[in-house]
C-alpha cells in the first residue's frame, strides 16, 4: 500500500516523471476532446477506384503498388550506384547484408537450387515487406477524396454503413463540405497493396504456377504422377487415386491460403490500428504499431519461406521418399 | 461467385495487372539489385581469399627473412669472435717475439759489456802486472843495491812468479 502511494507521489514529485505523467494526461484529454470530431474508421474490404468518374481499375491499391515499385527500383538503383569493390558502406552495405543473409537462408533450405529460386523469393520478400509497411505510414488510408453520392450505388466496395453517418459528422471540417449533403463516400488516396486481394492473389498465383513449373522442369512428366496416380492395383489403386485428388485440391488450397493469410494479417492490422486510433486518438495505437511492424516483417518472411519450401518440395519426386 | 469476388475487390484485369507488375518488378530487381550485389559479394569473397593467401605468403616470407637474419647475425658473431681470438693470439705472439728479441738483445749487450769489461780488466791487469814487475825489479835493484847482470833473466823470473801468483790467487 505504501509502495503504491510512494509510486504515485513519485509520479508527481520527480520532475522527469511529472513531465511524462503530464504528457500522458494531456494526450488522453486531447483524445477525448478530439473524439466527437473524428469520423469512424474507414473500412473497406476492397480497394476503391480513385477517380469518381474514372476507370474502375485505377484503384488506390494499384497506385500504391506503383509507388512501392518505384521505391524498390530507386532503392535498387541507389544500391547499384553505391556498390564498390572495397569496404562496403551506406546503403550498399545494408542491402548486401540483407541479400546475403537471405541468400544463405535459401541455400540452407533449398540447397543447390537456391540460385534459381533467389530472384522470385527475394522479390516476394522485398515487395511484400515494403507493401506491408506502406500501410503503416501515417496518411496512407486516412488522406483521401470524397466522392459524390451518385457513386454510392456502384457497389464496388463494401463500405461499412456508419461510414456515411460519420462523413456527415465531419462535414464542417471537410474541404468538400458542399458535397456532404448527399451521402459522400470517402476514398483513401493510398492503400497498402498487401491489403488488396488482387495483389495477394497475384503473388499466390505466381508462386503456385512457379511451383508447378519447377516441379515439371525437375521431374518432367513424372511430376503429374502426384496428381494422377493409376499405378496401384485394386484397393491401393483407389487410395492413390483419392490421394491424387487431394493433392490437386491442396495445390488450389495453397493459393487461397497464401492470398488470404497475407491479406488477412495486413488488412486486420490496418483495421485494428484504425479502430484503436478511433477509440483513443493518442497513445493507445502505439503498442499496436509495434505489433504491426512485427507482423509486416513476419508475413513477408513467411510468404517467402513457404514459397521456397513449396518450390523445393515440388522438385523432389514422390518416389524418392520410398 | 462473381458477386463474392466483386465484394472482395477481386477483378480479372486488376489481378492480371498485379501479376504483370510483379513479374516486371522481379526482372528489374534481378537486373538492378540481385545480380550486381551477388556478383559483388562473390568478387569480394574472392578478394578476401586472395588477400588471406597474400598475407600468409608475406608472413611466410617474413619468417624466412627472420631466419636468414638470425643466421647472418650468428655467422657474424662467430666471425667476430674468431677475429678477436685470432688478433689476441697474434698480439700475444708478437708480444712474445718482441719480448724474446728484447731478451736476446739485452743478453747480447750484457755479454758484450762483460766481455769488454773483462778485456779491460785483462789489459789493466797486464799493465798492472808489468808495472808491478817493473816496480819489483826496481825495488829489488834498489834493495840489493845493484843492478842485476842479467836483466832479461830477471824479468822472466818475475813474470813467472807473478803468473804463479795470479794463478793461485784466482
Amino acid at each position: 500500500m505504501t509502495k503504491l502511494v510512494g509510486f504515485f507521489t513519485n509520479l508527481v514529485q520527480n520532475p522527469r516523471r511529472r513531465n511524462i505523467t503530464l504528457g500522458v494526461i494531456v494526450l488522453l484529454v486531447g483524445s477525448i476532446i478530439l473524439k466527437p470530431l473524428m469520423s469512424s474508421p474507414h473500412v473497406s474490404l476492397a480497394a476503391e477506384p480513385l477517380l469518381e468518374h474514372g476507370p474502375a481499375w485505377f484503384t488506390n491499391a494499384l497506385l500504391t503498388t506503383l509507388i512501392v515499385d518505384i521505391i524498390l527500383i530507386v532503392l535498387a538503383l541507389m544500391t547499384r550506384a553505391s556498390l564498390k569493390e572495397g569496404v562496403p558502406s551506406g546503403l550498399a552495405n545494408v542491402m548486401e547484408m540483407v541479400i546475403e543473409a537471405l541468400y544463405t537462408l535459401l541455400e540452407n533450405v533449398a540447397g543447390k537450387n537456391a540460385k534459381r529460386f533467389f530472384p522470385i523469393a527475394m522479390t516476394i520478400f522485398f515487395f511484400v515487406i515494403v507493401s506491408n509497411y506502406s500501410g503503416l505510414i501515417p496518411g496512407v488510408g486516412s488522406i483521401g477524396i470524397y466522392h459524390g453520392a451518385e457513386k454510392e450505388e456502384g457497389g464496388h466496395s463494401l463500405v461499412i454503413e456508419e461510414k456515411v453517418a460519420a462523413a456527415d459528422e465531419t462535414a464542417a471540417f471537410s474541404l468538400f463540405a458542399a458535397e456532404e449533403e448527399g451521402h459522400a463516400k470517402f476514398v483513401p488516396l493510398l492503400r497498402a497493396p498487401s491489403a488488396d486481394l488482387n495483389v495477394t492473389f497475384a503473388l499466390a498465383l505466381i508462386t503456385m504456377i512457379m511451383v508447378q513449373y519447377y516441379g515439371i522442369s525437375a521431374l518432367g512428366g513424372k511430376y503429374f504422377k502426384k496428381f494422377f496416380n493409376f499405378g496401384g492395383k485394386g484397393f491401393m489403386g483407389a487410395i492413390f487415386g483419392v490421394v491424387g485428388i487431394l493433392e490437386l485440391i491442396s495445390e488450389i488450397a495453397k493459393i487461397i491460403s497464401f492470398a488470404f493469410r497475407l491479406f488477412g494479417n495486413i488488412f486486420a492490422g490496418e483495421v485494428l490500428l484504425a479502430v484503436m486510433a478511433f477509440l483513443v486518438a493518442f497513445l493507445l495505437p502505439m503498442p499496436f504499431y509495434g505489433l504491426e511492424l512485427f507482423v509486416g516483417f513476419i508475413q513477408a518472411f513467411v510468404f517467402m519461406m513457404l514459397a521456397v519450401v513449396f518450390f523445393s518440395t515440388a522438385m523432389v519426386g514422390h518416389d524418392d521418399h520410398h | 461467385m462473381g458477386e463474392v469476388l466483386g465484394q472482395l475487390g477481386i477483378s480479372g484485369p486488376l489481378l492480371l495487372s498485379q501479376i504483370v507488375n510483379f513479374v516486371i518488378l522481379m526482372v528489374l530487381l534481378r537486373l538492378f539489385l540481385y545480380q550486381p550485389v551477388l556478383n559483388m559479394l562473390e568478387k569480394r569473397k574472392e578478394r578476401i581469399a586472395q588477400s588471406l593467401k597474400d598475407v600468409e605468403r608475406s608472413s611466410n616470407a617474413a619468417a624466412e627473412a627472420e631466419k636468414e637474419r638470425a643466421k647472418i647475425l650468428e655467422e657474424a658473431r662467430r666471425e667476430a669472435t674468431e677475429v678477436r681470438a685470432q688478433s689476441a693470439r697474434d698480439a700475444e705472439r708478437i708480444a712474445q717475439e718482441i719480448r724474446s728479441r728484447a731478451d736476446t738483445e739485452a743478453t747480447d749487450i750484457r755479454m758484450k759489456a762483460q766481455a769488454d769489461a773483462e778485456a779491460q780488466v785483462q789489459t789493466v791487469m797486464a799493465e798492472a802486472k808489468k808495472q808491478v814487475a817493473d816496480l819489483a825489479i826496481t825495488a829489488t835493484e834498489q834493495l840489493l843495491g845493484r843492478e842485476l847482470q842479467n836483466r832479461d833473466e830477471q824479468e822472466r823470473f818475475v813474470n813467472e812468479y807473478l803468473a804463479l801468483q795470479s794463478g793461485s790467487g784466482k
